[in-house]
């Protein structure tokens, strides 16, 4: 438990730190919302008009110390502003209109792509040179090496386009409405299956590599040597011995992976008309929008932290070393 | 293992059988699906007074609408919730005769007093003032219940424009709006055709009619819907499906991929009725202060090329007035074919050499003051169509010997450099209205030119004439058709003699409509208003025409 309250503590300065830049970055970039939203009305607007709009955007109220301390003050009572590129819509509300989707969308493609990548790996480890090893490992290495749009792409056409099997777009039916029916829930699946399918697909070689890799590495040592000698089964020395001392350092990855899993995923998104962060993101950079980029950053950045901790104390768990190294 | 498997298929073919019959492209009937704006997630926000382009696209063309529309394919002043609007002799005031019976879509009467207090929250707010309306306004009165009076501070003719197409608010309604900049209006009251938010969804909403619309038995079109589509390819993916009726996006080879498969009802009319695309020169900056040297570097461009190759041959060569099609009826013949805009590297380069930019040893030019000549070109990136004509540019460019680069640059710092005026030159669109009062104010008039450092909203290459000022200013103070067609001929003149900037072609307004669920849109063949839905607030035109189709 000290252990946990300690590194809890590291991770609350980090939080702090990472608050900071969040303000500090999106003032870095060249040009500024005004002129960005300009751009997009093409020039329909009067200098006048311009100059109001900046004032209405705070953007030139006080010095930038002045107004880092209300955005502290803001982020504290979680008031996230108003978003610039969807002036005059609330960030929160902005970030509303995707975040559920990205979380389920995205969590689901990632534990789903960490749970099967590591369980064949653990297999073709325990039997290399077998039918898995021998196969899986170049296939799921030749399909991960296409660039993610064109695999998306494809996917999108052939099984939506050509075979229509899937949706060709969008999280569920015009005509449904969300909520938690069986009718909806099932129909928000199967639009969510070619996404979530790609993502997998994509990213599964890796974790089965990885995994694999390690448990070569553990399958070497003694211990397992003596497990096996002892006379336990086969299935015990796979799984209690070998997986769980391999899954170590997949799980720091995974801890990753889970936490930018609000960052969304741009291309899904984008290729499936899916909605979520990843275009939010792509706008709020795009429209100088630094309400909304402090907005999403904040959210990000919290969540990665937040994996890291979780991270940090499972493998204590799987790995009581690490405590005692301290 | 194998029936684990078998399992797995099995729910999977299950649920995309439950999919086959959930899934329907096409909208209920009655509905037009409608794509314009591109997102992948729908935001509400139906506030008319907000910048265009703030609130959803319906809020300007079917929820709120003007006193009088321009229909810029027909060139005539389309009454719509004034019947009628008379400059005074002095041309100082604008009697506008509001139309009787119009009611608002809660059944309150429209009357002059909104049209007044619409102008109010303009002069109060700034923000909604986007084109600086109370800049030439003295006041805006109703005498009577069907009558507004405005008063101008100054004879200023072009600015009946902005003032007729001020989209009106309802008084009973927003009065009561304690802070109508951060007003989303979610529930919006209108006088237009579709007033009726029914569906809100991320991914997909729907407008119903207005059930007191002004004009009898319209719209006959039952609702708008409107889907989410993060990029073009979805959108076009969708117009080819039939989930789309109505579509502003570019379609690739558009003949192949949309109109062939079914030749009957699919079209599309893309005129050359959009802001024409122009290469600014800064004439800030040495050399391009040199008329010789803007027309060099004009007739070193082979537009015909770059039309081909920039814009898929969608468009064709501007000519020297440097107008689009909007203005057909305007143009100067004699202007038109002034000897810059055509093609012709051997003149450029005797031009170059006039003007005292000889080549150097290595064969690139030297400026007038002896260093190198290097110019870059600044585009947007991801504007594939100006980046293709950009390259087009350059190696044009430098095939006469001026060292010509391609920046590419985000939008927002593109934009910022423009108005800043911190580029040689620049990819960039030009200024639209009904007539080209606004096009050639922002090429020519000293009045928009600042120093460089300041923003300027247009000008951006810095260019004044005094000749062009006192044409724009006479053209200000005259509501004569024939006289304004004088002055902008004489300007047109103007413009062919100084090149201030570098026209490159019209740009098209995109347009693909499918009929096989509703007629009446606008064609070349039946020419009534623009086709594209991107042209506020004449796509109302559009949407009190169509009508479903009789099966």
């Amino acid at each position: 438990m000290g252990y946990a309250l300690r590194r809890l503590g590291f991770y609350l300065l980090a939080a702090f730190a990472s608050i900071t830049l969040n303000f500090l970055v999106p003032r870095l970039m060249p040009g500024d919302p005004a002129s960005a939203m300009f751009a997009r009305f093409q020039g329909q607007m009067q200098p006048e008009a311009m100059a109001a709009l900046r004032a209405s955007f705070g953007l030139d109220a006080g010095s930038t110390f002045q107004q880092y301390i209300a955005y502290l003050k803001h982020v504290f009572t979680g008031d996230l502003g108003r978003s610039i590129a969807y002036y005059p819509t609330p960030v929160t509300e902005v970030i509303g209109t995707g975040l559920a989707w990205t979380l389920v969308l995205t969590g689901v493609a990632v534990i789903l792509s960490f749970g099967i990548g590591t369980f064949l790996g653990t297999l073709a480890a325990w039997r290399r040179g077998g039918f898995l090893d021998s196969t899986l490992p170049p296939v799921l290495a030749f399909i991960g090496a296409f660039p993610y749009f064109w695999l998306a792409m494809f996917a999108l056409y052939l099984f939506g386009f050509v075979l229509g099997w899937f949706p060709l777009r969008h999280a569920y039916s015009y005509d449904r409405t969300p909520g938690f029916t069986l009718g909806f829930i099932l129909d928000a699946v199967h639009h969510a299956v070619l996404p979530a399918a790609t993502i997998v697909v994509a990213t599964v070689g890796g974790w089965m590599l990885g995994m694999r890799n390690n448990m070569i590495g553990i399958l070497g040592s003694d211990y397992i040597t003596m497990a096996r000698a002892k006379g336990l089964s086969q299935r015990k020395v796979m799984l209690r011995y070998a997986a769980r001392n391999a899954l170590l350092p997949s799980i720091t990855s995974f801890g990753m992976a889970l936490g930018f899993v609000l960052s969304g995923s741009l291309l899904s998104e984008i290729i499936f008309s899916y909605p979520g962060m990843g275009y939010l993101l792509v706008q709020a950079v795009r429209g100088q929008d630094y309400p909304l980029m402090q907005g999403l950053f904040l959210i990000i950045t919290m969540s990665v932290l937040a994996a890291n901790w979780l991270v940090d104390i499972t493998i204590a768990w799987l790995d009581p070393r690490t405590k005692t190294n301290e | 293992m194998k029936a684990w498997l078998a399992a797995l298929a099995a729910s999977f073919t299950g649920l995309s059988c439950a999919g086959c019959a959930i899934e329907r492209p096409e909208p209920p009937a009655g509905v037009l699906s409608v794509s314009i704006e591109q997102t992948s997630a729908w935001v509400k926000n139906f506030n008319p007074l907000l910048p265009q382009g703030a609130s959803r696209w319906p809020t300007r063309n079917g929820i709120y609408e003007p006193l009088q529309i321009y229909n810029g394919v027909t060139h005539k002043w389309v009454p719509w919730l004034a019947e009628s609007a008379v400059w005074s002799p002095d041309l100082r005031t604008l009697r506008v005769g509001v139309r009787p019976g119009v009611l608002w879509s809660d059944g309150a009467p429209f009357t002059a007093g909104d049209v007044v207090f619409t102008f109010e929250l303009l002069r109060a707010h700034k923000v909604f003032d986007s084109n600086a309306v109370w800049s030439f306004l003295e006041s805006v009165t109703a005498p009577d219940e069907r009558t507004v009076e405005m008063r101008l501070s100054r004879a200023f003719v072009p600015g009946m424009d902005s003032l007729l197409q001020q989209p009106i608010v309802p008084r009973h309604v927003w009065e009561k709006i304690a802070d109508p900049m951060t007003f989303t209006n979610p529930e919006p009251v209108g006088t237009g055709p579709f007033t009726e938010v029914k569906v809100f969804r991320n991914q997909v909403y729907e407008i119903g009619k207005n059930p007191r619309y002004w004009q009898p038995g319209k719209p006959a079109v039952e609702g708008l819907r409107f889907l989410a589509f993060p990029s073009n390819d979805q959108a076009n993916m969708a117009l080819i499906e039939g989930a789309v009726d109505w579509s502003a996006n570019f379609v690739p080879a558009i003949d192949r991929t949309f109109v062939a498969r079914d030749p009957k009802d699919n079209h599309y009319w893309s005129p050359l009725f959009g802001s024409t695309v122009f290469l600014y020169a800064n004439t800030a900056r040495a050399p391009f202060g040199d008329v010789r040297i803007r027309k060099a570097v004009s007739r070193a461009i082979d537009r015909e090329k770059l039309v081909q190759v920039a814009m898929y041959g969608y468009t064709r060569p501007a000519d020297a007035t440097g107008l689009s099609d909007a203005y057909a009826d305007l143009r100067d013949a004699e202007a038109g074919a002034a000897d810059w805009m055509k093609y012709d590297t051997q003149a450029a380069s005797a031009l170059l050499d006039e003007a005292g930019a000889p080549r150097g040893p290595d064969g690139m030019r030297q400026g007038p003051d002896g260093k190198p000549l290097h110019v870059d070109i600044q585009v947007v990136s991801g504007w594939s169509d100006w980046v293709r004509g950009g390259q087009v540019i350059a190696s044009a460019l430098r095939a006469v010997g001026i060292d010509a680069k391609l920046r590419l640059y985000d939008m927002s710092a593109w934009i910022d450099h423009l108005q800043r005026g911190d580029f040689d030159m620049a990819i960039a669109w030009s200024g639209e209205g009904p007539t080209p009062y606004r096009f050639y104010r922002w090429l020519m008039s000293p009045e928009t030119v600042v120093p460089i450092g300041q923003v300027a909203a247009s000008n951006w290459h810095r260019f004044g004439d005094a000749r062009a000022g006192e044409l724009l200013s006479a053209f200000e103070r005259t509501a004569d058709p024939a006289e304004q067609g004088r002055l902008v001929r004489d300007l047109e003149r103007r413009f062919a003699e100084l090149a201030p900037a570098i026209p490159l072609f019209p740009g098209p307004l995109w347009g693909a409509y499918r009929t096989r669920r509703f007629e009446g849109f606008p064609s070349a063949e039946n020419p009534y208003a623009k086709l594209t839905p991107n042209a506020a607030p004449e796509s109302l035109l559009v949407l009190v025409e169509l009508r479903p189709k009789v099966k």
